[in-house]
């Protein structure tokens, strides 16, 4: 042991729910490698979190091999992988096209980067995630179950990762692996799928990681989840029954 | 320590309770105490009774997986244990009558041809009986669905894998079954519920007899969920016991307990022995089966209860004609 920091890898960690979670989990103690497309952005993102020396920052893009290679060979170096967070995706196509008239290179970019990517950057990380029985939490959406107009690209694409998710779960015993649906927020990825319209009535993302830190923390089986349904209770509930 | 000792025929389970007459939970079970020395004879039903409110009986989630499989050449194949690369420990055995004994052969590299077209490459052999090798295919699906339990030559027929399950396998990864369990029924559960006994899970994937050969163990993987360590903690703090069912989650308790006996959650893998000499930390009881002779189990067994009490226990099952192995009787082992 050269270390006693959990190591997780979270993709997609320039802002929205990814740069949330980086600093959930870092408060939580972990050591963490992030990216995202934009080299800028990623690193003011990461200067801004509490503890910034416990987050390597990796700009690149997720679809490229090599940058998934550098992402795996840094965790290597800090000792390991004991959490991979699948968050970074696209929405494809914005405003959203019917699939009558879906682009088809767009549509394969979006499975490239929300199916495609994650599988493989999860691949490269599978000997470590066994070693320390490990665990991997891909984020998904209704989006994949639930037939809205618009969403079939990107519904298609979680769809295909979630079912994938679940067939993972059942190859590798050793592992947890979670695909949670974190429910509507307040993020860029919303706003393009909604142009012009107002959506802060969503919840930011932050009031989602206290349900992603607890499915990490518990470790409950695996499955899929709904951040709804992970929310702890609060202290006041907690108490509210008799001693 | 007791080791050696002789295990007449007649005393080994040949086949599941339910097969001989008796319901799951209907088997006897040996009580022995280490404070008072004492051992007492009872059916397995009487375990609510035995047990008090507030002490916390772990168990072992593990499902058993059917990871046998037979091969051209009067061959089988058993999966023990996945590497974390990848690769599985496997045992090749030789079919004899039904059942198998250990096969000798096999050479590094070489391909073996299984069942549905997969193709199992031998890597190099781990001890005397364990090889690495890797399967063309995902192993536990393919199990799934071209597997029998592992068997030995005791047990004399096949029995359906809802043999090997136990009432709290939920997650399937044992090459053989972790089968102190096997008697639990929900009705008995529900017993022990209303009697004030608390009940938690946690997970150690066994492998093919890796303990019983004498042989050096190999790392297996293990789960202790955090919800889990706080009741341990929780139950040692307020003054409750904990209690082991099975050897399995007395391995994976031990590898997360501190030199204080504080759990602390963790997933790994473990190749953590217990014997007399390094004895158990955070343990305080062990529910289990009987085991044969030479088994380092025995050596687990003793730390519980000592050598002298260990070799009257035995001495009372043989005398009054108890049961061994997976679908034979049980032994309570108490502070």
């Amino acid at each position: 042991m050269t270390t006693n920091h959990r190591i997780a890898i979270i993709t997609g960690a320039s802002r929205g729910l990814g740069l949330a979670l980086a600093g959930g989990l870092a408060a939580d103690g972990y050591r963490l490698v992030v990216d995202g497309r934009a080299g800028a952005a990623l690193r003011a993102a990461v200067a801004g979190l509490p503890d910034p020396a416990a987050v390597t920052a990796v700009p690149g893009d997720i679809a490229d091999p090599a940058h998934r290679a550098e992402l795996a060979r840094i965790a290597a170096q800090l000792g390991g992988t004991d959490l991979v967070v699948n968050n970074a995706g696209t929405l494809g196509a914005s405003p959203l096209p019917a699939l009558a008239d879906y682009p088809l290179d767009e549509l394969r970019a979006s499975f490239e980067v929300n199916v495609l990517a994650p599988i493989a950057l999860t691949q490269l990380l599978l000997p470590s995630l066994r070693e320390r029985g490990g665990a991997v939490l891909n984020i998904t959406s209704d989006a994949a179950a639930e037939a809205y107009a618009g969403w079939g690209g990107y519904g298609a694409a979680k769809a295909a990762l979630e079912q994938a998710s679940n067939v993972l779960a059942a190859e590798e015993n050793t592992l947890r692996v979670w695909w949670v649906d974190p429910g509507d927020m307040r993020t860029r990825m919303h706003q393009d799928a909604f142009p012009g319209e107002d959506i802060s009535d969503r919840p930011l993302p932050a009031a989602v990681i206290p349900a992603l830190r607890r499915l990490i923390t518990e470790r409950p089986p695996s499955g899929r989840y709904r951040a709804a349904e992970l929310q702890p209770a609060t202290p006041a509930a907690a108490s509210a029954g008799q001693a | 320590m007791l080791t050696e000792f002789a295990l007449p025929p007649e005393l080994e389970a040949r086949a599941p309770a339910e097969a001989r007459g008796v319901p799951r939970d209907g088997i006897r079970m040996l009580v022995s105490r280490r404070s008072s020395g004492e051992i007492t004879h009872h059916a397995f039903g009487d375990l609510p009774g035995l047990l008090l409110p507030g002490d916390l009986l772990v168990v072992n989630t593990s499902a058993t997986v059917p990871a046998a499989i037979r091969i051209a050449g009067g061959l089988a194949v058993h999966f023990s244990s996945p590497r974390p690369n990848g690769d599985w420990l496997i045992e090749l055995r030789e079919r004899q009558g039904g059942a198998t004994v250990p096969y000798h052969g096999g050479i590094p590299g070489q391909p073996l041809d299984l069942p549905g077209g997969a193709v199992l490459t031998l890597g190099e052999r781990v001890t005397g009986r364990l090889w690495r090798a890797r399967l063309s295919t995902a192993v536990l699906p393919y199990l799934f669905k071209h597997g029998s339990p592992i068997r030995y030559s005791y047990v004399e027929h096949d029995w359906p894998l809802e043999s090997y399950q136990t009432v709290f396998g939920t997650r399937p990864g044992s090459a053989e079954m972790p089968s102190a369990s096997r008697p639990f029924t929900p009705d008995l559960v529900t017993r022990l519920v209303a009697r004030g006994i608390t009940i938690a899970p946690l997970t150690l994937h066994t492998g093919v007899s890796s303990l019983e050969g004498g042989e050096d163990p190999y790392p297996e993987p293990y789960d202790v969920p955090p919800a889990t360590a706080r009741q341990v903690n929780l139950t040692r703090s307020s003054g409750g016991r904990v209690i082991a069912v099975g050897t399995t989650v007395v391995r994976a308790l031990e590898t997360v307990a501190g030199p204080d006996g504080t759990v602390t959650a963790s997933a790994g893998w473990t190749s953590r022995m217990v014997t007399p000499q390094a004895g158990p930390r955070v343990t305080d009881g062990l529910f289990t089966g009987l085991h044969e002779p030479r088994s380092t189990h025995l050596l687990m067994l003793g730390a519980f209860a000592g050598d002298g009490l260990l070799r009257r226990c035995y001495a009372a099952a043989t005398e009054r004609g108890y049961l061994w192995h997976e679908f034979g009787d049980v032994h309570l082992l108490l502070p």
